[in-house]
């Protein structure tokens, strides 16, 4: 009767945690194929630059749990899921119970990077590939970043206060297309120039040179830029090729219901790998808190007879990026109207896009004040009030913005100066 | 679990709450002449929200199901097992900010100029918190959460029989039936 869980990342770390605090009794089998598991993915570009020690990168061992087994090092290769079994790449089969896929996705590089090996390439993904890439750049201080995703941008940033020459390459028309609109992101580019960046936009990747087997230029928007390093942050593919033929994949990808099942009741999914079907939307979050929230939810749901739906959906990041604190609070909208406070001057600019009279999304840009609000706000999915609107106002102290009840207090103040309340 | 619980109607939005907090918990000299001169300027864990109409003064709520913990991206965020209380561990905070996105109420700060997020710990290893002891209306107290509901009943009654003794002055603003 175990509960099986693929992936020990966040999401599968949590939802082992959750498992087993629910179900005393149970067995909790956890699989990776990493030789490491329970780091915190988030600061790998920090230790990359040397900026953290790689003790700081893993999560708090609590005591040996004996009913808690973490299987280090092995792949899962097949799903059976009329035999309930997993087997794994080292011929092994296990049977589940329950099972929670949590694994993740995989840096996504593209087809150009196929050709011979090359040293000096490093996606930004795992530790293992974080130490080489660490040890790399300790003579190899020409960097090209290549990918405007948020991960792209932490990366940049990191190397550059660390002291690297940085040049961030980005295939479209602007740096994190799916998180901010075009005026946003143009004062995030802006800052990351202010930084000593070097931003190309509209340079999706054309040939590589290569001299003694490492890489020496990149040819990105018809332009040559020489490096000693090439990182790929270009965003994640989860590999779902072992879940082929399970009748589990929809058009490759592993689509759950907004409780996290998939079309196997004993079958959930949570973290990147999820793409959640929820009212004609097609979503995947791919942040931290949402591992940390999904892992626990599919957990909690294995043995419910109706399993419950997330409540919070958001794709809510933030990021200090030395100088310039950001809070993404949901991608831009097509057709969505857009209200917004500018300060240029001081590199401010807060947005909220709203559908139907309902904010959805928004971000904000050198100013972060009541972004939790702000995120409450866009889960409650009421419209937005004018005294709602005032809180993207820069610098908004007043974050709370709950009724008054005038006449009450002045009622409830007057008697304590009456008697000796 | 002990918390800081806020008595609204004795809130007269006077704000020391906040100034000693800031001296005590984040400055280096911890008086209120040295800290206003000390950069960067401390930065208090209340704050003092709404107006001459009514203020009321905001501080973590050390949620039971606390969605900041869920967002932190280093595990700086937790929560002390003895106390209950939800807590950063400063040495492990980058400052990444995430949550501060992630607290509805709006009461973790960041603080940019020293990287880290600050928060309400109910100044967990002190006899007493800063604000509670401050406050000249006393408008703050620590309260036993298990206890909540009897104070509050508590504290109606105690409103109540002062109304009556007064001619029922504000009576009918209160939120509950005068035969409690
Ligand atoms: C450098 C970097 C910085 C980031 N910064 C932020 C940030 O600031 N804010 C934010 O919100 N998010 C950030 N993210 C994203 C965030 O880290 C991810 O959304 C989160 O880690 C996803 O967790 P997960 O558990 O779903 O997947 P993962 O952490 O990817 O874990 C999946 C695990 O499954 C394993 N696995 C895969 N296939 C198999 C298989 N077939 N068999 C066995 N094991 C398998 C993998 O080895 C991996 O260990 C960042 C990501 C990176 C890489
Ligand atoms: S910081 Fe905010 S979300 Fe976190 S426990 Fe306190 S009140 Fe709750
Ligand atoms: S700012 Fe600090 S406490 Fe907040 S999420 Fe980031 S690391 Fe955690």
């Amino acid at each position: 009767m175990t509960c099986m869980i693929v992936g020990g990342g966040v999401a599968g770390f949590q939802a082992a945690a959750t498992c087993r605090a629910l179900r005393l009794e149970q067995a909790v089998t956890l699989i990776d194929a990493e030789n490491e598991v329970g780091y915190y993915r988030t600061l790998l570009p920090q230790f990359m630059v040397g900026a953290l020690p790689e003790e700081k990168l893993f999560f708090r061992s609590g005591d040996a749990d004996p009913l808690l087994t973490m299987r280090r090092g092995v792949r899962v290769r097949s799903l059976d899921r009329s035999a309930c079994t997993l087997t794994l790449d080292n011929g092994e089969v296990l049977t589940y119970d329950r099972l929670i896929l949590a694994h993740g996705g995989e840096p996504f590089l593209p087809g150009i990077l196929a050709g011979p090996p090359c040293r000096g390439i490093f996606p930004v993904r795992d530790l293992t590939t974080a130490r080489e890439t660490k040890s790399w750049l300790a003579d190899h201080r020409k960097v090209i970043v290549f990918g405007g995703s948020l991960v792209g941008v932490k990366t940049a940033v990191h190397l550059s206060q660390a002291g690297f020459e940085v040049s961030l390459v980005v295939r479209r028309g602007h740096i994190l297309l799916r998180a901010l609109s075009e005026d946003s992101a143009a004062v995030v580019e802006a800052h990351l120039r202010n930084l000593g960046i070097e931003v190309c936009v509209n340079a999706a990747m054309e040939d590589l040179r290569i001299r003694d087997g490492q890489i020496d230029a990149l040819k990105a928007g018809g332009r040559w830029l020489s490096c000693s390093t090439l990182l790929v942050a270009a965003g994640i593919s989860p590999d779902t090729s072992f879940l082929e033929g399970t009748d589990l994949l929809t058009d490759g990808e592993l689509v759950v219901s907004p409780a996290l099942q998939t079309i196997d009741p004993r079958i959930f999914a949570a973290g990147d790998v999820a793409v959640i079907a929820s009212g004609g939307e097609k979503i995947s979050p791919n942040t931290w808190p949402q591992a940390v929230s999904q892992g626990r939810l599919a957990a909690e749901n294995l043995y419910r007879s109706s399993p419950l739906p997330h409540r919070d959906w958001s794709r809510i990041n933030a990021m200090e990026l030395h100088g310039l604190a950001m809070v993404v609070l949901g991608p831009p909208l097509v057709g969505a109207e857009v209200i917004s406070h500018a300060r240029p001057e001081t590199s401010v600019r807060r947005e909220l896009f709203l559908v139907d009279g309902k904010p959805v999304g928004g971000a904000l840009i050198g100013d972060i004040s009541a972004a939790g609000t702000l995120h409450a706000l866009i889960n409650a999915g009421r419209p937005l009030t004018l005294r709602d609107a005032g809180l993207l106002r820069p610098q908004t102290g007043n974050v709370i913005r709950f009724p008054e009840q005038t006449g009450r207090r002045k009622a409830l103040i007057l008697s304590p100066k009456r008697s000796s309340l | 679990m002990k918390v800081i619980g806020v008595h609204m109607d004795r809130c007269t939005g006077c704000k020391t709450c906040e100034l000693y907090c800031g001296a005590e918990r984040g400055s280096e000299k911890k008086t209120l002449l040295a800290a206003v001169q000390e950069t960067p300027p401390p930065q208090p864990r209340v704050r003092v929200e709404g107006g001459l109409d009514g203020a009321f003064p905001l501080q973590c709520r050390h949620c039971l199901q606390a969605p900041c913990i869920d967002a932190c991206l280093t595990g700086a965020l937790r929560r002390d097992e003895k106390s209950g209380m939800v807590i950063i561990r400063e040495d492990l905070c980058i400052g990444c900010w995430t949550c501060t996105a992630f607290c509805p109420y709006g009461v973790i700060y960041p603080s940019p100029k020293r990287k880290i997020a600050l928060k309400c710990d109910r100044c967990l290893y002190m006899e007493k918190p800063v604000c509670v002891d401050v406050c000249p209306t006393k408008a703050l107290e620590v309260v036993e959460l298990e206890g909540i509901e009897d104070l509050l009943r508590e504290r109606r009654l105690q409103t109540l029989n002062v109304m009556l003794a007064n001619g029922g002055e504000g009576i009918r603003l209160l939120d509950f039936e005068r035969s409690e």
